[in-house]
């Protein structure tokens, strides 16, 4: 436990970056290093949850844009224990009709 | 070994009445239990959207059935299942590992808390040290 949070701010930082540059998309700022500092911290760490229901959507929906699609971590600062949990969840609550493969 | 313990989420047709979802949740109890397995619990969810249309459908009414049993039973129940008028889709999920795992780590992070809490008490100074780090 006590790696991780080592681990943290360092991986933070880097997911706070790729997370601001994404969300700009257009606006290229080359120079500007230190824009809006994104959540850094995994959400799913955060809260405590430790098994990633597929059954809950509320949970699951907040992590899946219009389009449907599963983004990358860096835009949500999950670790990537939860991303991958929540990956398999997304998935199955596809299967399952609960969530969108892809929205029309 | 422990037990397995698997989820069995089916959709039923959104045109059948009420109590026909119940004779059906029913009959999936009875597969389970002739196949050699125990229903832990039954919940119905009601009539949802569906994310996407199934057997053009656009609404189903969920039900999910929490069951203990061997790994036959699963197939023998998905073989039901599939020739089920009124099943558009179904799921099963073995849960027990994951339940477990889940289980441990929150009992791991008790555990480290109720360290961490009393070494804080006893030297209040480094604790403080650390979290301006932290920020």
């Amino acid at each position: 436990m006590s790696s991780t949070n080592d681990a943290n701010p360092d991986r933070g930082g880097r997911g706070g970056r790729g997370g601001a540059g994404g969300g700009r998309g257009g606006k290229e700022g080359g120079g500007k290093r230190f824009f809006f500092r994104r959540r850094k911290v995994c959400k799913f760490c955060a809260d405590k949850i430790d098994y990633v229901d597929y059954k809950d959507v509320r949970l699951l929906a907040p992590f899946m844009p219009e389009r449907g699609k599963i983004l990358p971590r860096r835009m949500f600062g999950t670790c990537a224990e939860h991303q991958r949990k929540l990956n398999l969840a997304i998935k199955r609550a596809r299967n399952i009709a609960l969530l969108p493969f892809m929205s029309e | 070994m422990s037990e397995r313990i698997y989820e069995i989420l089916f959709i039923a047709d959104p045109n059948l009445g009420e109590p026909e979802v119940d004779a059906m949740a029913a009959s999936v109890q009875g597969f389970v239990e002739k196949a050699g397995g125990q229903v832990q619990k039954v919940e119905k969810w009601g009539k949802k959207r569906l994310a996407y249309t199934v057997r053009k459908q656009r609404e189903g009414s969920y039900v999910l059935v929490v069951a203990t049993g061997p790994a036959d039973m699963v197939k023998e129940v998905e073989r039901r299942l599939h020739v089920t008028d009124g099943v558009i889709k179904f799921i099963t999920v073995r849960v027990d590992e994951e339940l477990r795992k889940a289980e441990r780590r929150k009992a791991a992070r008790a555990a480290h808390e109720a360290e961490r809490k009393s070494t804080r008490a006893a030297r209040p100074a480094a604790a403080e040290e650390t979290e301006g780090v932290e920020q």
